[in-house]
């Protein structure tokens, strides 16, 4: 026997422990949120008329911002209703892996505020396609279905980006494709959480 | 280097498929049949021997359910399995600890 098996022992126990306690809060909740604030943004968007870049960009900004600090307190408020740790381990892990991929398209996607060329299509582009990737990302410590959800908004950022390349996509539409991905898909999701997910889950 | 806490390791535990399979349920309320054998990449047969041995010991429960009509099988750590595992732990860092150079 080795001399030291007890360590490797010890390091492969800790890494399989880290590997299982995969974040299970419930998701129905937090995705039904995010889907009414996208589909609330894409209607106020409309009625005023949002359509210059710095409002476009400052409006979905803005909706990003209110949809992962909503996210962040109904996880917590399921948290103290279980008596649970909100920042566990788990949490933790989602919040680092979502974090750069969310950031990057936040700032990427803004890039019409800074050129003024339009491009809001391009940018509703970035947005979704770097969404897509943080939700794949979190995938490696959730459920599985998030990460099929993460490959359904890349697969769609693809799918905008050669649409409008080969002019399939009219202009003008950037605050529809948003608030189809941002709100109608994650009402939809939510709504497909609320059928499965299980009861009393925990993170 | 005193045998001592080598010979008081729990040989049920010790084993690598059981040994990984009870560090999974340490670290979750309970994982599903499905969980536990893809991520341990482990047949059917293998998981089910390794569950029942553990089961019997006392140290693991195992409960069946349905989940959108279908069965779902989830395993939990029992109190008894938590300070089994607690004990085999403390006795690999008190192993490391005797093989650290001083």
């Amino acid at each position: 026997m080795k001399p030291d098996w007890a360590e490797e022992n010890l390091q492969t126990i800790r890494t399989l422990m880290e590997r299982s306690a995969v974040y299970r809060r419930a998701l129905a909740p937090i995705m039904f949120f995010a889907g009414l604030v996208g589909l609330a943004t894409m209607g106020m968007g409309m009625f005023f008329h949002m359509n210059s870049a710095r409002e476009f960009c400052g409006l979905w900004l803005g909706a990003a911002v209110v949809a992962v600090a909503s996210a962040l307190l109904i996880a917590r408020r399921q948290a103290l209703k279980d008596k649970e740790v909100f920042w566990s381990p788990p949490t933790r892990r989602v919040a680092q892996a979502i974090l750069p991929p969310l950031l990057a398209g936040m700032c990427l996607g803004a890039f019409p505020v800074f050129t003024d060329t339009g491009g809001l299509t391009f940018a509703s582009t970035l947005w979704v396609l770097f969404y897509g990737c943080a939700l794949h990302a979190a995938g490696f410590f959730m459920s599985r279905g998030i990460k099929v959800f993460g490959w359904l908004f890349i697969t769609g950022g693809c799918g905008i980006f050669y649409g409008s390349m080969a002019n399939l996509i009219p202009d003008g539409i950037s605050m529809w494709l948003m608030g189809f991905f941002f709100g109608v898909l994650h009402l939809a999701y939510g709504a497909y959480l609320y059928l499965t997910e299980r009861k009393n889950p925990v993170a | 280097m005193n045998p001592e806490p080598f010979l008081q390791l729990d040989r049920l535990i010790h084993e690598k498929g059981r040994l990984a399979i009870m560090s999974m349920l340490a670290a979750s309320p309970e994982l599903s049949f499905t969980e536990l054998r893809d991520t341990l990449e482990m047949t059917d047969g293998n998981l089910t021997t390794h569950i029942r041995a553990l089961q019997q010991e006392g140290y693991l429960s195992v409960a069946k359910s349905f989940r959108n009509n279908r069965p779902l099988t989830t395993c939990s750590l029992t109190v008894a399995g938590r300070q089994a595992f607690a004990e085999y732990i403390s006795l690999l860092e008190q192993i490391v600890r005797q093989n650290k150079p001083r």
